[in-house]
């Protein structure tokens, strides 16, 4: 999300605007204005994010991908299939970022049948390392989004309800081959509170679109490989909890490293790698221990194979807190010689500043570069954070 | 200016070959009058101070393109003291001293003695640590925002504290480390006085150094010994062994540790004992699971 592609935002500013928004700066240079197009663009995203309702943020998502014949086309470099690859590494990498104790699995679909590559999982590499392996798939016949669907919802069936379920398509044909009527699929689908959504690579499908309608998912379709990557990785940001979704407290435990002053720890096998064929168990010194049971694992997080307890580290729940405990928008105001410097990054204004961003919190002013890595990134207001009287509050809060 | 005081196998350090490699230090000095340590003996206050500048001048010493930046840590507010806004002290040369040095002394100690100086009163309110990283964060962005592309910026901070970390700050400093893990800035610590557990795990989440100082005379030796070398060198030197860091979560009722919890599957709030609602996002919840603890099956048509 960090690139700074112009083209990335073109969609986003519209383009009937853009013309009246490109002038030239005082040295006549056009690259000022782009700049300050995709600068804006990414604010205006920024404003519209809604916060103070409850999130769904124990996941759990089957990305089903399209593998039929459709999928080869060269509409997107260096294929469609290549191309889907490649942007859902990223995406995996930054929804287990921001979803940490949320989990994925993947199915593919050609040749009318429905396969599962991975089973619903916690661990980026993991999935990083099966998508990798996709590359080779033969890509042969028509899809059958029933099959794939059908797959999806047997397993995210047997998930406890307070669990959030999700579904995300993407869809390279504009044709499906099903077995039997899909609305009765869709029907399920929506009884069960499982959001699909859908992105197309070609045009519109009616089911697709039908299939998002009625179970709360979005459906889009593609204009361009940056677009593709922008619809994909709005579905990163954690949904509005799915209605009848039961709220739950979960049990949990939060194994610290064995910390025995003075002693050598000893060699002991972690129940990660007890059957894994390609990198077999290793004999390791420390690792995290099951509070309840003292199994081991090197990795967290993970749900103990002895005794089931979720095991998680503290920090790896901190990272999904900025979803609910977020930054207060900056307001926009003309710059007035408010201030001389910006209160992050320290830049000093100057008379070709057009705006400056006021936080309604601590009353700072800062940069646009600033607003955006604020509220993008760090979450947390410099000039709130640094004053006993302000640190603590948040838009929520 | 340079000095080759570490010799390393040229095919182990590839990135050190390149020249346009900048390095630069944000140093947090909490200089918060407030803390124990300044409290019992403000001296000390100078003692520090001048070991900060010596470390800051070695830094600038090891290469020419080395960067500096240093603030000031308080309660109310935090600032950056080096370079600081405004136009640069005129500074001439004085007993042959390197002008660099003496620019960065003199603007250190007077922009402090302002700061200070409008210090209020109150005595008894924490460093807002991680506030001030959070300064430093957007600092170090700007600087990769201008730098000229096919330059390398290797950003790290380093804080120096005698304050004690609170848990009052939990959400700032979770999100100032993952943030900084995000932009490969390196977090080190040198704790002057009280063990700072949760600055502790920022150091351990961006790869930095904590180290809580045994003896206060010793701190520009501990400074140049363990917080100077670049992290990719630190791999070969011999420095204090990592602590075992503690990961356990602080429940939301009590701050209190715990290894076993319960989290609310709406907004993942931490409490220690079941409760019916949440105290976080007001969510009520059903019966405590123990009491369907036979989990039905669903069985397979
Ligand atoms: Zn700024
Ligand atoms: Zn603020
Ligand atoms: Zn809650």
């Amino acid at each position: 999300m960090d690139e700074d592609d112009p083209k990335e935002y073109r969609w986003e500013t519209g383009y009937e605007k853009t013309w009246e928004a490109i002038k030239e700066d005082d040295e006549g240079f056009l690259e000022a204005s782009i700049a300050d197009i995709i600068q804006r663009a990414k604010r205006k995203r920024q404003s519209k994010k809604v916060y103070g309702t409850k999130l769904g943020m124990m996941r759990h998502l089957y990305v089903i991908l399209d593998c039929s014949e459709s999928m080869s086309s060269q509409d997107l470099k260096p294929t469609r299939l290549i191309c889907s690859l490649k942007l859902l590494e990223g995406f995996m990498e930054e929804f287990f970022d921001q979803n940490p104790i949320s989990q994925i699995g993947v199915i593919i679909m050609h040749n009318k049948r429905a396969e599962k590559i991975m089973n619903l999982a916690g661990n980026a590499r993991k999935h990083i390392k099966s998508l990798k392996n996709l590359n080779k798939t033969t890509l042969v016949g028509e899809p059958s989004l029933q099959n794939g669907l059908e797959m999806a919802l047997k397993s995210l069936k047997s998930l406890p309800t307070h669990a959030s379920r999700e579904i995300l398509i993407i869809m390279g044909s504009l044709t499906t081959c099903d077995p039997s009527d899909i609305n009765s699929t869709i029907e399920s689908l929506k009884k069960e509170g499982i959001r699909c959504s859908v992105i197309g690579l070609a045009a519109e499908v009616y089911i697709c679109k039908l299939l998002a309608d009625k179970t709360g998912g979005v459906y889009n379709v593609i204009l361009d490989d940056s677009h593709f990557k922008d619809l994909l990785y709005q579905q990163i940001d954690p949904p509005p909890a799915a209605c009848g979704q039961e709220s739950n407290l979960i049990k949990m435990g939060f194994p610290h490293q064995m910390a025995v002053e003075g002693t050598e720890e000893p060699l002991t096998m972690c129940m990660c790698h007890v059957d894994s064929i390609d990198e077999g168990s290793k004999l390791t010194t420390g690792g995290y221990y099951c509070p309840q049971c003292y199994s081991k694992y090197c990795e967290l997080p993970v749900e103990c194979r002895a005794c089931g307890l979720t095991l998680v580290s503290a920090p790896h729940l901190a990272r999904s807190y900025h979803h609910l405990f977020p930054a207060m928008n900056y307001k926009e105001f003309a710059y007035e010689n408010q201030a001389e410097i910006c209160s992050g990054c320290q830049k000093q204004f100057t008379e070709n500043e057009k705006e400056v961003y006021k936080c309604p919190n601590c009353n700072n002013y800062f940069c646009i570069d600033c607003d955006i890595f604020v509220h993008e990134t760090l979450h947390t207001c410099p000039g709130c954070a640094t004053n006993s009287s302000t640190f603590q509050l948040t838009q929520t809060g | 200016m340079k000095m080759n005081n570490i010799e390393l196998p040229a095919e182990q350090t590839p990135e050190f070959s390149s020249v346009d490699e900048t390095s630069l230090i944000v140093v947090i000095f909490d200089s918060n009058p407030g803390q124990k340590l300044l409290r019992d003996n403000p001296h000390i206050l100078t003692h520090c101070l001048d070991s900060i500048i010596a470390f800051s001048n070695s830094h600038l010493m090891q290469k020419a393109q080395n960067k500096l930046a240093v603030m000031a840590c308080h309660s109310k507010k935090s600032e950056f003291i080096f370079p600081g806004s405004g136009k640069p002290l005129d500074v001439r040369q004085i007993d042959g001293q390197y002008e660099t040095f003496t620019l960065v002394e003199k603007t250190i100690k007077q922009n402090l003695a302002k700061h200070l100086a409008g210090e209020s009163p109150m005595l008894n309110t924490e460093s807002l640590l991680a506030g001030a990283i959070a300064m430093a964060l957007c600092y170090i962005a700007r600087l990769q925002r201008s730098k000229s592309p096919g330059c390398m910026l290797n950003s790290r901070i380093l804080v120096v504290t005698g304050s004690s970390d609170s848990a009052m700050q939990y959400m700032n400093y979770m999100n100032v480390f993952f943030t900084a893990q995000k932009q490969n800035v390196v977090i080190d610590v040198c704790a002057l006085d009280q063990h700072l557990s949760l600055l502790q795990q920022g150091c351990d989440i961006t790869g930095g150094l904590y180290l809580k100082i045994p003896q206060l005379q010793g701190l520009l030796q501990y400074l140049l010994w363990v917080f100077l070398p670049e992290p990719p060198i630190r791999q070969k030197l011999v420095l204090p062994p990592p602590a075992k860091v503690d990961y356990r979560a602080a429940c939301f009722c009590h701050r209190e540790l715990i290894d076993i919890g319960y989290v609310c599957s709406v907004c993942l709030s931490i409490f220690c004992k079941f409760s019916p609602i949440c105290t976080t996002c007001h969510t009520v919840f059903k019966i405590p699971p123990l009491a369907v603890k036979a989990k039905k099956k669903k069985i397979k048509l």
